[in-house]
């Protein structure tokens, strides 16, 4: 039986080390678009921020690969599925077949019709290549805006202001309303922004951006004007399903799958930040973001490949971090 | 990462654009004065689409081989490609046309067989050669262009050396392929920020690119070839392709013949006339001409013979190198048949040992069978050869007033060499025939002239060895490791001796020009300061171990690389370590 893995993140590579664990006559091929090692993303700030080295920035290693003798397949996009052909095509044309498929391929930042026009002057904050390449320009870089309110800013923000950088944070509300499940955190969020020196412009959005030389331009929708070196931004993040498109698979924000981790096609399954798993309680189908919940779908996914009944149980909520405080974070809306 | 050194291979087939590729990365890093070196290795077959590869390593320091691996390859046509990614080093590069306008099976896939510890970087190769020509035909231009972003060189270096080559094309070719090379690099710019840097010393000075069968044909011209005749052979031809454009223009002469048989002797004849006589061939042609250098050992008439090896016996391995041709060099002909067997190591060497070929041919009166190979004749290398025009260090010897009065063409002398004139000249009636003769040529089947003819003959060897060009001891002085080489394997072996060094091994090398005669007396004080002596040859018999161990009484280690590829300086490296660990134990 050949499997075949779309996405490298934890989700992906948990459930083909799960696979081979169970069977190791199964075939598995896993796909990441990345260049790199799969790694752990939610570390990225720290390794930013020189807390980390390479060595706990990867969870894998080349040699994890041979030794459990995973194919792995890296720097490549799946831009189609073919389900009645069982097979897959590579933004190359190259066409593999599959007997079971796995779709782990995440979620990430999106832009929206205000802030697409100037997707070329904004500076994406969610791989490894954008961590390597800021590595490369922060030390030229002073001066930051920020504008968003997902987690990964919070993320971003700390790490900022761990380099030292000045910062402009332009929230949308009064303040900035990360997906926390307590409006408490909110307030203590607010106020670690705050004693950190970060200078925040509230109840404005950001509408336009001017590049002049090395030096970018930022207006508001309160026509603030603000010059800056480097422009984060970014509107909401959403599953990466588009090679999903012309397919009958069923869809909504996400992938939708049982608590099998199957989809509506047989023999394909997906897992992680890109599928939405059903409910049984609230009879509906949610979105559970983040890394344990990746790892744990990851493993009930590679599980019911291998030909094992695994169930997955729901959890309600997300706990991580904040400067060793634990927060609890809402599902994905 | 930062690089000081390189090793980029094209691989596709007919069409692609592979050796017009290298040549202008290797024309614009020898312009920019990096060293270079250049392989090529393409298919027997004349017609059809074989595959074809063009691999070049260049460096801020000397490069003396191709080294061991590739830091990037690009697969123009991707099942051929396939096999090439086992060369790639951890962390190199894959480059493959992403727009295919066809599905591709995945056995098929250059990218499905790419490993993770090497990076693949599928490029729209065609469609980005669309947009700058409307055809197909840039994308090695393209590639290249992606090549220059991923690791960082310098993007004027390719841009001037585009506009050098493509010039005569006219300014729409110009402008086309430079538009080509500027899309790569866009289209990698922008999906693939994140890029090496190649570290180089800006005020390096351009160095002179050139190639074994190049330097030989020049080297042959600059000291007073006069007639050159062969019939085409791979991987010989290109020399007679240079002498036919380039002897004219200096009142000299190329002919092509019908065989090889035909060419030796058409210059054994030129050369009998007094005139500096040339001709190059491979294994097979020398075959035919065995018959015919044993005349020229005979009659004692000039010839420099070039034999380019390629591999194995009869056709063999026409577009593959071996080393296999010392045999038949030394002991090729009937009878005892001396002859002078030379063998260069680099493009520098076939500049000037040609012209000490021509040096020992035209003194001694006496075939010399000057041995390069299909990868130093045909590789591209900088070198800085200064440039010997109208050398001639050696001529012939004429003969006194007193001597003509009484000529023997074959007057007995102390060094064997017997006072020559060419017919026509007054007082020059002789003959020359390929039977047994006197002095004076005639013919003559007595004992006792033969063998005092026989031994004349091989006088002049014993004489020539002042002469010879003079051997190199290389390496660590009091190494007890001696190392014996010849040829094209040379440069691969220095740099295995490196690698062995950087691993505290020490190593020294006899590196000789001459194979034969050998000042012997150098090889003797050598082998004696050695514990251990190591012989690499590229054939399988040992042919150049033979030779060592029959006429010094050494008994080495040898190691035989009856190779279709240059040879490894790792391997050399690891050889080298396994004999010394014999050694301290």
């Amino acid at each position: 039986m050949k499997c075949v893995i779309i996405g490298a993140g934890i989700a992906g590579v948990t459930a083909a080390e799960t696979i081979k664990k169970i069977n190791q006559d199964i075939d598995v091929v896993l796909i990441g678009k990345e260049q790199y090692l799969p790694y752990n993303r939610y570390r990225l700030t720290d390794y930013l921020c020189n807390v980390i080295d390479d060595t706990q920035l990867y969870f894998t290693s080349f040699d994890f690969f041979k030794k459990n003798n995973i194919k792995y397949r890296n720097g490549e996009y799946i831009k189609s599925i073919n389900p009645a052909e069982k097979t897959i095509k590579y933004y190359h044309n190259e066409v593999m077949g599959y007997d079971k498929l796995l779709i782990a391929t995440g979620g990430s930042q999106h832009l929206g019709p205000i802030l697409k026009p100037f997707s070329q002057y904004i500076q994406s904050y969610y791989t490894l290549q954008d961590i390597l390449l800021l590595k490369k320009f922060l030390p030229d870089i002073k001066h930051c805006v920020v504008y968003g309110e997902n987690l990964s800013n919070l993320d971003l923000l700390a790490g900022l202001c761990n380099l030292d950088k000045k910062i402009t944070y332009i929230i949308k509300g009064e303040k900035a309303r990360f997906p926390l499940l307590k409006e408490e955190f909110e307030q203590d969020v607010h106020y670690f922004l705050k004693n950190k020196g970060i200078q925040c412009i509230t109840n404005d959005k950001l509408v336009n951006i001017k590049k002049e030389k090395k030096k970018f331009t930022v207006e508001t929708l309160n026509q603030k004007i603000i010059k800056t070196d480097i422009v984060f931004a970014w509107d909401d993040s959403k599953p990466n399903i588009s090679l999903l498109e012309g397919t009958a698979i069923h869809k909504k924000t996400g992938i939708l799958v049982n608590q099998y981790m199957e989809t509506s096609e047989q023999d394909i399954f997906a897992a992680g930040d890109c599928a939405e798993i059903y409910h049984p309680i609230l009879k509906n189908y949610w979105i559970n973001f983040g890394w344990p919940n990746a790892r744990e779908q990851g493993e009930i996914a590679g599980k019911n490949i291998a030909g094992e009944k695994a169930l997955y149980q729901i959890h309600e909520t997300l706990t991580f971090h904040l400067e060793g405080k634990p927060i609890k974070a809402r599902w994905w809306e | 990462m930062n690089y000081k050194e390189l090793t980029v291979r094209f691989c596709g087939i007919a069409g692609d654009g592979i050796v017009s590729s290298s040549r202008i990365i290797s024309g614009a890093c020898a312009d920019a004065g990096l060293h270079v070196m250049v392989n090529d290795i393409y298919s027997a077959e004349i017609r059809g689409l074989g595959k074809s590869t063009s691999t070049i390593r260049f460096s801020g320091s000397k490069v003396y081989s191709m080294g061991d691996g590739i830091n990037a390859l690009v697969g123009l046509a991707q099942q051929e490609s396939i096999d090439e990614i086992e060369d790639i080093r951890e962390g190199g590069s894959v480059i493959y046309d992403s727009s295919s306008p066809a599905d591709i099976p995945e056995t098929e896939s250059l990218a499905s067989h790419i490993p993770p510890e090497v990076n693949g970087y599928g490029i729209p190769l065609k469609t980005l050669a669309n947009q700058a020509s409307g055809s197909n035909r840039g994308r090695n231009i393209v590639s290249m262009g992606a090549l220059c972003h991923l690791y960082g060189l310098p993007k004027t270096i390719f841009i001037n050396q585009i506009e050098k080559i493509f010039k005569r094309k006219g300014d729409k070719v110009v402008e086309s392929n430079l538009t080509a090379f500027e899309l790569g690099y866009e289209y990698c710019q922008n999906q693939y920020p994140l890029n090496n840097l190649f570290v180089m010393d800006k005020k390096a000075k351009p160095l002179q690119i050139i190639s074994g069968n190049e330097a030989v044909a020049h080297g042959a011209m600059d000291c007073g070839l006069k007639f050159f005749a062969g019939y085409p052979i791979t991987p010989a031809t290109k020399i007679m392709e240079i002498t036919a454009k380039e002897l004219p223009k200096l009142n000299g002469w190329t002919i092509q013949v019908e065989d090889e048989i035909a060419a030796i002797g058409a210059v054994l004849g030129a050369s009998f006339t007094g005139t500096r006589a040339m001709t190059a061939t491979a294994g097979p042609g020398l075959s035919l001409m065995s018959e015919l250098i044993n005349l020229s050992v005979m009659a004692e008439i000039s010839a420099v013979i070039v034999n380019v090896q390629r591999g194995g016996p009869a056709t063999g391995l026409p577009t593959k190198v071996e080393q296999g041709d010392l045999n038949i060099s030394l002991y090729g002909g009937a009878g005892d048949s001396p002859r002078v067997v030379m063998a260069p190591t680099c493009s520098k060497d076939c500049y000037t040992s040609i012209q000490a070929a021509f040096d020992l041919a035209e003194k001694y009166q006496t075939p010399v069978i000057f041995l390069s190979d299909l990868f130093l004749g045909q590789r591209l290398e900088t070198d800085d050869i200064k440039r010997n025009i109208n050398y001639k260090k050696s001529t012939r010897i004429k003969p006194t007033r007193q001597q003509l009065k009484n000529y023997q063409r074959y007057a007995l002398t102390e060094d064997g060499v017997s006072p020559l004139i060419v017919p026509g000249e007054d007082g020059a009636f002789y003959s020359i025939t390929g039977l047994a003769h006197n002095t004076a040529g005639n013919p003559n089947f007595e004992s006792e002239v033969h063998l005092t003819m026989t031994q004349k003959r091989f006088r002049k060897f014993k004489s020539m060895v002042k002469d010879l060009p003079p051997v190199e001891i290389i390496g660590d002085a009091d190494a007890d490791i001696g190392i014996a080489c010849w040829g094209s394997t040379y440069g691969a072996i220095f740099e295995g001796m490196q690698i062995a060094r950087h691993n505290g091994v020490k190593t020294k090398m006899i590196k000789s020009i001459m194979i034969y005669p050998q000042d012997e007396e150098s090889f003797k004080t050598f082998f004696a300061s050695c514990k251990k002596i190591i012989v690499f040859e590229m054939n399988f018999q040992g042919q150049y171990a033979a030779l060592l161990k029959s006429t010094y009484n050494i008994k080495p280690v040898e190691v035989h690389i009856p190779s279709v590829d240059p040879v490894s300086p790792a391997k050399i490296a690891a050889k080298i370590m396994e004999v010394n660990h014999e050694l301290t134990q």
